[in-house]
């Protein structure tokens, strides 16, 4: 059960964690063009279609970008599918087919949903590095780790098989439109999640005629550098520990969380804690190095989740008071859930936000923990990528009147909500919609998928209201940790 | 011309024919007179070729029924009893149906079917479906679909049971100018008046073997009765099922 | 020759098409069919699956605010009234002290499992209940410092090899069935009326007395119940197209559509069944003395083609019926509509099957009206 509502980056260092809350690697074995994937035991219809890694090389060498098919129950537009695009960046959308489908369950009714391996990931030349193994992770001191070693070491290997320069976002959309128009169908109606929502704009951008819908879940506006997420990080933590401070049981619980938190932290960073555990996976005797980095990449995770998120202020209170077993197993969801193809992560986060990151924008990052630690690792790997910087005008809005349904979570650690205003100052036919409740990825999260399909349905905006959004679908927080109701109090 | 030569047929244990030999020339009423049972139903159904003889054979104008059996009923007329009507059909479609089977074009069959509604004076119910109709219509429209297609031979199989007297007198004047005009008229009849009215020659059978043939003054000499009924006693040496 | 049979065949036409009992026969059975089928399965649907918001009546949601709160997310709310009644979901009063233990809360679902309208929410809401738990588990172990992965040894994956057409083969076995045995039940009144019921208004000898062979009266006679059986399965097939869309199958998770291919090929592929039911019901009536004889020996017949297409529609019937007359068009007819491709082998030897059983049946019946007992019955 924990896979629906988990969500979790490999490497605190590089990845951006724009990616959304969806089950764990699935493989998509294909077979005279029917295949499965994991968690959906409907049968799918896959296939790839090949093209150049470098459009301008056409007979250079040729990848293969896979996608697959989830028919639709009783399809009344054959014409159209609903393209669901993945975050990361570096996510497999194929992958990640079930959380799709779950997502878009009333869509598919009557749509198929088509998902594409974007190419660098999953099945389409994944451009991934090798990464420690959670024993490794757990008690290297990942403050003092040598990013520039790793980093060369991975592009070594990975320029055996691609040309990295060549697996940014635009050069990915051009793929898109090829399968579309590969599998006939006329018009698209984009899903794009986190990091998918900057390809869906791009879509708006380069291909309008071929779209009918646009929703943007976790919304990354144009002009905006993903490597600006610290802000976003710094505010979602804010809102965990106002939230506990603001609810009766939690607040009872723990008065004292903002200082605890922040006297935990700063102590860390001075004296990093050693421990012996027992492995959370393995159970054998292990080593834990507890950082300052660590806590603040395992709390950031957690956050995603608003099932894990409800773990936060005991995990803080229990670390504070040096039993550290529940930020241990924090800590262990980090490792084998997600694998994010970091080759290609970097390929979009050092051509399209690192070279366009201001002076203010620096100041900005460094004035969270974890923005200051970002900031450091994409300034020590970028250079050793050596991706050619995007064009001045990638940055700028999305100007269209393609029907365009925003959705943000007010809990988001990723992507807040006044990221989505930001990409809606152009959208001259759009609707934001805020859930109170909602991390990242609302659709996952809420009614948004019926939303979603009546949007796909009536091609439209104008009628959609996001009421249901606001049932109290709050999860309580961990008073200790077995419960979240209240303790002890015997009202009989 | 119709003509029989030594039939006899066997129906389960009754001989129904034993030897049966007579002939119906052109121009001539020929009646086919017996009592109840004696096999003149059998008799005229082997000279359509529905029942197959077990030895002898008949000739529709010297055509063998048994070996041409399309060619030769292409000669014949047969007025059934009972009548057989399609009861959701009009007259004019029905009788028109029957022209049509015997190989006339559209055209022709649809003159043909005119000419005998009026002949018949039946214009008045050419079109109405035959369901619900009276006795007397049944048997005009029987008689229309024997004659329309114009065939050398006409056989009627009890023509006139249940007929009223109107109807009757119809069918005698039908007949006549039949045989006026050169047909062969063949029909079966157990009524005595109508036969010694009607028939220039008459076949008296019993037991399925003909008793006598002749016109009915030959048949009273040569039995010496003054009436046909009672010569026709005298020839089948029984009255049992005559009707008077 | 052939101006004969079509003489003999206009009037046959004629005469069914004013026989208010062959034509609605028939009709009855195209046009009522489909619309009963789909009225019964809209109601079935709707009865048998849980409704989007599904009331359910929570004894002490004080205790639990946490999973009212879940439950309420996936459409289960708490409710009152006749039907909230029905789904009774009793919180245990100690359900925060065993929480707060780390112990197991009772929950007790209440209600009727033998209410067939009720299963499908009995079921969702034990669905949602498991999942609350099995949330709260993986979240019990992470407190504990331990990755929740180690309580799922097994990852146990289903690949189903279903397509949404074929995950309703049942239903579209018996919705094909419906419709290809329209063949046998739209000509069946006028096979009777035109042989049992010729002899019985006597009009069969006046017709054998004319100059028509035998072999062109069943080649006619044969041609019109087929007419007849063929405008059957048209309408049928029409009615279908238009009712069968207005039921909501999605909700069952398939999808049954009666495109205009469709019914293209199943016009074709019901044409030799049609002869063959045609040839069938006309060989047995001519047997029968009398319309009413006929009705009860071909009530028995018709149980063939009936068991041979409805044991087609289930996936255990022996292979042998691939190849058979009726079976074998439903099984093809049904790979077609589940979406595979048409296996053309079974299909034109089952086909050519068909038509040879059709033509012995015509053969044998012509002859046997060239006997006098048939005839008469004598």
């Amino acid at each position: 059960m924990i896979r629906r509502y988990s969500c979790w980056i490999r490497s605190l260092l590089m990845g951006l964690g724009l990616f959304c809350a969806l089950p764990i690697q699935a493989i998509a074995v294909g077979h005279s063009n029917s295949c499965y994937a994991t968690g959906l035991s409907d049968r799918l219809q896959c296939g790839s279609v090949e093209v150049a890694e470098n459009p301008a090389k056409p007979d250079g060498r040729k990848i293969a970008i896979h996608y697959v098919v989830i028919p639709a129950i009783k399809n009344l537009a054959p014409q159209e599918a609903v393209l669901g695009i993945a975050g990361g960046p570096g996510q497999s959308a194929i992958e990640n087919a079930a959380g799709f489908e779950r997502m878009l369950h009333k869509v598919r009714q009557h749509r198929d949903i088509l998902l594409i391996d974007q190419r660098g990931t999953g099945q389409s030349n994944a451009l991934n590095c090798d990464s420690e193994d959670l024993t490794a992770m757990l008690a290297h001191n990942d403050e003092a780790m040598d990013i520039a070693a790793d980093v060369r070491k991975c592009k070594k290997q990975l320029e055996q098989h691609a040309d990295i320069s060549q697996y940014g976002s635009e050069q990915a959309l051009a793929d898109f439109e090829a399968v579309r128009r590969h599998l006939g169908y006329q018009k698209l109606h984009i899903y794009g999640v986190s990091y998918g929502t900057r390809m869906a704009q791009l879509y708006m951008r380069h291909y309008p005629q071929a779209i009918a819908t646009v929703t943007l879940d976790g919304v990354v506006p144009m002009q905006q550098s993903v490597l600006a997420i610290g802000g976003a990080i710094a505010r979602a933590q804010t809102l965990v520990i106002s939230d506990c401070e603001k609810d009766p049981l939690c607040g009872k619980a723990f008065p004292k969380l903002r200082e605890e938190l922040d006297t935990l932290s700063d102590t860390l960073q001075q004296y990093p804690v050693m421990e012996k555990i027992h492995h959370p996976v393995t159970g054998e005797t292990a080593l834990l190095t507890f950082t300052r980095d660590k806590l603040q990449g395992a709390l950031r995770l957690a956050m995603y989740s608003p099932s894990i998120r409800a773990l936060i202020p005991f995990a803080v209170h229990q670390a504070y008071r040096k039993n550290y077993q529940p930020i241990l197993g924090l800590l262990s969801l980090q490792s084998g859930s997600l694998d994010l193809a970091m080759g290609m992560h970097a390929a979009v986060v050092c051509g399209e936000d690192w070279p366009r990151l201001t002076a203010a924008q620096r100041q900005d990052a460094e004035k969270s923990v974890i923005g200051k630690v970002m900031l450091k690792g994409i300034d020590e790997s970028c250079p050793i990528w050596q991706i050619p910087p995007a064009l001045k005008n990638f940055s700028a809005p999305i100007a269209s009147s393609i029907p365009t349904l925003l959705l943000s979570g007010e809990k988001d650690p990723a992507t807040p909500p006044a990221w989505a205003e930001m990409a809606a100052v152009k959208l001259t036919n759009a609707k934001h919609l805020i859930s109170p409740y909602a991390t990242h990825n609302v659709a996952a999260q809420s009614c948004a998928g019926d939303l979603i399909a009546e949007l796909v349905e009536k091609a439209s905006v104008k009628q959609i209201d996001g009421k249901c959004l606001n049932k109290d679908v709050r999860r309580s927080f961990y008073l200790n940790a077995s419960t979240v109701e209240a303790i002890g109090e015997d009202k009989q | 011309m119709i003509k029989v030569s030594n039939i006899s047929k066997r129906i389960g244990k009754v001989q129904a024919l034993n030897q049966l030999s007579f002939s119906a020339d052109d121009g001539m009423i020929t009646g086919l007179l017996g009592p109840n049972g004696a096999g003149k139903t059998t008799c005229l159904r082997t000279i359509f070729g529905l029942l197959k003889p077990d030895e002898g054979y008949a000739e529709i104008d010297g055509i063998d029924v048994a070996k041409h059996p399309v060619a030769a009923k292409q000669q014949l007329g047969l007025f059934p009893d009972p009548f057989g009507l399609y009861e959701r059909l009009t007259p004019r479609e029905y009788i028109r149906y029957f022209a049509a089977l015997n190989g006339m074009s559209k055209q022709a069959a649809s003159t043909a079917t005119a000419e005998v509604l009026s002949k018949l004076r039946m214009e008045d119910i050419a079109d109405r479906r035959c369901k619900g109709f009276s006795q007397g219509q049944r048997m005009k429209t029987a008689l229309a679909q024997a004659i329309v297609h114009q065939p050398t031979n006409i056989i009627l199989d009890e023509p006139t049971r249940g007929l009223d007297v109107m109807s009757t007198r119809v069918l005698r004047d039908l007949l006549l100018q039949l045989k006026q005009q050169g047909h062969c008229v063949l029909f079966s009849s157990h009524v005595m008046q109508e036969v010694a009215a009607l028939c220039d020659r008459v076949i008296v059978m019993a037991n399925g073997k003909v008793a006598a043939i002749g016109s009915p003054q030959q048949l009273c000499e040569q039995t010496g009765q003054t009436s046909l009924e009672e010569a026709f006693i005298q020839l089948i040496g029984t009255d049992e099922g005559i009707a008077a | 020759m052939m101006a004969k049979v079509f003489t003999l065949l206009r009037k046959e036409l004629v005469d069914a098409s004013r026989d208010k009992r062959s034509v609605l026969a028939g009709l009855y059975y195209a046009i009522g069919t489909p619309l009963l089928m789909c009225g019964l399965f809209i109601v079935l649907i709707n009865q048998l699956s849980s409704p989007e918001d599904l009331p359910v009546k929570m004894i002490n949601a004080d205790k639990a605010p946490d999973l009212v709160r879940y439950l309420g997310q996936q459409g289960i709310n708490s409710g009152s009234g006749e039907k909230a009644d029905k789904l009774v979901l009793q919180i245990s009063s100690d359900y925060p002290q065993k929480m707060a233990r780390g112990e197991s809360a009772e929950v007790t679902v209440i209600a009727d499992n033998s209410d067939e309208k009720m299963q499908d929410s009995i079921r969702r809401l034990q669905k949602a209940l498991q999942a609350y738990s099995a949330e709260m588990g993986s979240l019990r172990l992470i407190a504990r410092g331990i990755d929740p992965r180690v309580l799922q040894p097994l990852k146990v994956e289903m690949h189903d090899q279903a397509t949404p057409d074929s995950k309703g083969g049942m239903i579209l076995g018996i919705a094909l069935f419906t419709m290809l045995y329209s063949v046998f039940i739209s000509g069946m009144n006028l096979a009777i009326d035109t042989s049992a019921g010729e002899r019985e208004r006597n009009s069969l000898g006046l017709l054998l007395s004319h100059p028509v062979t035998t072999g062109q009266l069943v080649i006619s006679k044969l041609l019109a119940v087929t007419a007849f059986a063929m405008l059957g399965l048209i309408l049928i097939l029409l009615i279908s197209h238009f009712a069968y869309p207005l039921v909501p199958w999605a909700e069952l998770g398939f999808s049954i559509s009666i495109s205009p291919q469709f019914m293209l090929l199943m016009l074709v592929v019901g044409l030799p069944v049609a002869m063959l039911a045609a040839s069938l019901q006309l060989f047995v009536s001519f047997m029968a003395k009398t319309f009413k004889e006929a009705q009860s020996y071909l009530t028995m017949v018709m149980f063939i083609p009936l068991a041979l297409a409805m044991s087609a529609s289930y996936n255990i019937a022996p292979e042998v019926l691939k190849w058979l007359p009726v079976s074998g068009q439903q099984q093809a007819l049904m790979e077609v509509i589940k979406g595979k491709t048409l296996p053309w082998m079974e299909l034109a030897i089952a086909s050519g099957l068909t038509l040879l059983i059709a033509a012995i049946l015509a053969t044998a019946l012509a002859r046997m009206l060239r006997s006098e007992k048939v005839v008469f019955g004598l």
